[in-house]
């Protein structure tokens, strides 16, 4: 049997409401940021709520969960958001979800559950059966920030738009042809998988759940998940397996960059781009198929292991593919970076300052072009990237075009990766299936997907079960940079900025159950305020 | 054949070919982004289904405005397309000229506009004051390249300017003005006051069925105006083989057109407006070139 590369990822620590903030804030300043959270209904264990903060300290490569707990008839732990602004969302989820109050919190309003929902009632509880139907309270659903003034007009960038192929909500306040001002709201979709996975799914039929989690980069979700079991349940997985997890992941990333540059193209209305990556996509799609017999959503990960093995003559096919996907991509971005106007339309536009970046926790490509050099796949080595020789593009230009250089590097990185695996890929077998789960032993996955780190962490049901399944996907950490991004710039420019974190809204919208879908505003009253206060 | 005969034939040409030249473009597209495309018939198939349809009006518009744009815009272009010499040569025995033809071109841009106005969307307010910005920018170059046509050619009327001498202002003029029927058909990247996937169509966004189908039919009618006025400046007027050259004229500029179309990203509106204005220094060549007498 081969090895488990998930060794010390992660250390989880009790601590008490008291030092909880000074530890958090001595985090911080060592360079680490607010990678996730979950509030876990632990009452029928010990008669308490749990609050699960993951810190990422990528310096270290280690998580650091810090671990609150509250009494069951005053489920109150002090917010952390004071402190580190990045756990804003986290906490009031928790506070949706689970009901745990955290005090000092600067805006506890509901974040995920609809305005109708009735208060009290909260569906990640274990007292809250999946299939319990909510009525609502008839609460209108979301009131919009006001105006500012008669020269400022407020325009919808959704529910539909042609640039959000999800439904999200952007409200841009304008004056001419310059956003004063911006406000999101979301999670509109929300499709209850946690509550699903929790109370119906069996161990391995969650790795299929959690890589519908998106259409775009599902594969990082299943091994995230994977990686959390295998880490609490302590399994060790076959190199080979490790090897062809990190192949799939990567040919993921590098399908999900061509469609984005793809989507770039369109949207700066060079359609002609748009084609040409997406025809270049195709051949990173039949490498798919190839190997795992879908082109996309592999179905390949599972506890334990892979379920396809590979062929010396599908390496070989597989080669061939990869060699055209390759030229045509070099051709295309060549041209693309040739484009004067394309390149000046993203020069300067969308700017993230490398200290906002931090604070909110921006991860993967936004951080990376914000300058800060963070990758999960070196920080956080898992699958088979401990083995292999990559670079982690930086750039410190904190705009449009950085990030899309960023992902230009990347692409590269990732055929290179992808030759490096089916040259070294060891014999063996794909597959353990020999170990048995723990009960109520956590575990935490984390991957590098193509849009940042995606976080997934497990408290394990025994038999064949999970208690709690928390996934993070990166949008998540991402958008809340975005209204800092828009304000002051160019209405034309909107639809780069929003589409420049790679947005996929479904990812950050499955975290919870929810009936019907209005969002609530971010930030109440004037808008100017809730963006100085999230700037805060 | 007599004159009003003639206008007759060119204005039913001009209404049943400018959709036919879009399909054409839209196909040229479409083999450069190594797409299939669509039918060349489709620009005529979606016109079709949109007249069948109703139109409806959003809430909180101004009705009559809303009502009126499109009828409007489309009336002045086909205005305009009696009096421009087309498929046949003579045709109202040329009572108009091109400050004429530009006028009512305006006209139909700033209906357009008026129209998005009127719906009282946010997207159309802002795509119709970037179609009077740019409006603006192009009626300053085009003033130029206008006046040294015409002192060029000795006159404004049509009769005069068809074909123009050859000299090197109305070289310039010409050339010029290839530009400026690039700009005035929407292309990318002036397409600003329509950019969809930033503002969804702009002005067009309340439009629907019947009334959306005449704005459409409107823009496709004003590339082919365009054009014909372009090469009415260079095909020598008269004799049998016109028709046909001018047929086949139409389409090599329209693949052209279409060609340059998809090597290019939108501009900002600020940018195409800056653009615009630098290019009026060719009209003022033009213009310099022809007081000079070259």
């Amino acid at each position: 049997m081969g090895r488990s590369t998930l060794e010390g990822r992660f250390r989880v620590i009790d601590v008490s409401p008291d030092e909880v903030a000074e530890v958090v804030r001595e985090l911080f300043e060592d360079g680490c940021y607010y990678a996730t959270g979950m509030g876990v209904d632990e009452r029928p264990l010990n008669g308490r709520f749990a609050v699960y903060h993951a810190i990422n300290c990528p310096k270290r490569g280690v998580y650091v969960i810090l671990r609150l707990t509250a009494p069951e008839d005053r489920p109150s732990v002090p917010s952390i958001t004071p402190v580190l602004r990045g756990a804003e969302w986290a906490e009031r989820e928790a506070h949706d979800m689970v009901g745990v109050t955290f005090e000092n919190h600067p805006n506890l309003e509901r974040l995920i559950l609809p305005e109708d929902w009735p208060d009290g009632v909260y569906p990640l509880r274990k007292d809250f059966p999946y299939n319990r139907k909510v009525a609502g309270t008839g609460g209108t659903a979301g009131v919009r920030g006001e105006r500012h003034d008669e020269a400022t007009m407020s325009v919808p960038l959704g529910p539909y738009h042609p640039l959000l192929h999800e439904p999200e909500y952007f409200e841009l306040y304008v004056r001419e042809d310059r956003i004063v001002g911006a406000d999101y709201r979301g999670f509109h979709v929300h499709r209850g998988m946690e509550k699903l996975a929790e109370s119906r799914m069996t161990l391995n039929q969650i790795p299929f759940l959690a890589e519908r989690i998106c259409g775009i980069c599902g594969c990082t979700h299943s091994a995230a998940y994977c990686q959390a079991v295998e880490e609490a349940a302590g399994v060790e997985v076959p190199e080979r397996a490790l090897y062809i997890r990190s192949l799939m992941l990567e040919v993921e990333r590098i399908h999900s960059h061509l469609l984005w540059f793809g989507v770039a193209c369109h949207l700066l209305g060079f359609d002609s781009g748009f084609m040409h990556f997406w025809r270049a996509r195709e051949y990173v799609m039949d490498i798919a198929e190839l190997i795992t017999g879908n082109r996309k959503t592999y179905g390949i990960n599972l506890v334990g292991g892979v379920r396809r093995d590979l062929s010396g003559e599908k390496i070989q096919k597989t080669l061939k593919l990869l060699e055209m996907a390759e030229g045509e991509s070099r051709e295309v971005i060549d041209n693309v970076v040739g484009m004067k106007e394309l390149i000046a339309r993203m020069e300067g536009v969308g700017v993230l300052r490398r200290k906002d970046a931090r604070e909110i926790g921006v991860v993967g490509p936004v951080a990376r072009a914000s300058g800060i050099d963070t990758d999960v796949r070196r920080d956080h080595p898992y699958a088979a990237y401990g083995d292999l020789d990559f670079k982690v593009p930086v750039y410190r230009g904190c705009d449009v075009l950085s990030r899309f250089l960023v992902r230009i590097d990347e692409t590269f990185e990732s055929f290179s990766l992808v030759r490096q695996i089916l040259e070294n890929l060891p014999d063996g077998e794909i597959i353990n299936e020999e170990y048995s789960l723990p009960y109520m032993e956590f575990g935490l996955g984390s991957t590098e997907a193509p849009r940042g780190e995606d976080v997934h962490m497990v408290l394990t049901g025994g038999e064949n079960q999970v208690y709690r399944w928390h996934p993070r996907a990166p949008t998540y950490n991402n958008l809340p940079a975005v209204p800092l991004m828009l304000e002051g710039e160019d209405v034309a420019d909107a639809p780069i900025i929003i589409a420049s974190i790679d947005p996929c809204f479904s990812c950050t919208d499955h975290v919870s159950i929810v009936d019907a879908g209005s969002g609530r505003v971010l930030w109440r009253g004037p808008l100017l305020e809730g963006v100085e206060r999230l700037r805060r | 054949m007599m004159p009003e005969l003639s206008t007759l034939v060119n204005v039913a040409f001009v209404v049943l070919f400018a959709p036919l030249l879009d399909g054409i473009e839209r196909r040229v597209k479409a083999r450069l982004q190594t797409r299939q495309g669509p039918p060349i018939l489709q620009s005529w198939y979606d016109l079709i289904k949109l007249l069948k349809r109703p139109s409806i009006e959003p809430s909180g518009s101004f009705g009559w405005l809303f009502r009126l744009a499109p009828a409007v815009a489309l009336s002045s272009v086909l205005l305009a397309s009696t009096f421009v010499p087309s498929l046949l040569a003579r045709s109202m025995g040329f009572w108009g000229d091109l400050i004429a033809f530009v006028y009512l071109l305006a006209l139909a841009s700033l209906f357009l506009a008026l129209g998005g106005f009127a719906s009282c969307n946010p997207y159309a307010q802002i795509g119709s004051h970037r179609e009077i910005s740019l409006l603006m920018a192009e009626e300053f170059s085009l003033a130029f390249i206008v006046a040294g046509l015409a002192v060029s050619a000795g006159g404004l009327a049509f009769s005069a300017m068809f074909p123009l001498p050859l000299k090197a202002s109305s070289v310039v003029g010409v050339l010029a003005f290839a530009v400026m029927v690039y700009v005035s058909g929407a292309r990318v990247p002036f397409d600003v006051a329509e950019a969809e996937p930033e503002i969804v169509e702009g002005p067009l966004i309340e439009f629907s069925g019947r009334s959306l189908g005449l704005m459409k039919l409107t823009a496709y009618v004003r590339r082919l105006l365009l054009f014909t006025v372009l090469l009415n400046f260079v095909i020598p007027f008269g004799g049998v083989l016109r028709s046909s050259v001018y047929v086949a004229a139409l389409l090599v500029l329209s693949a052209v057109y279409a060609a340059f179309e998809a090597y290019f990203g939108r501009f900002r509106t600020a940018d195409a407006v800056r653009f615009l204005k630098r290019f009026a220094a060719a009209g003022f060549v033009c213009w310099l070139l022809a007081v000079l007498g070259w």
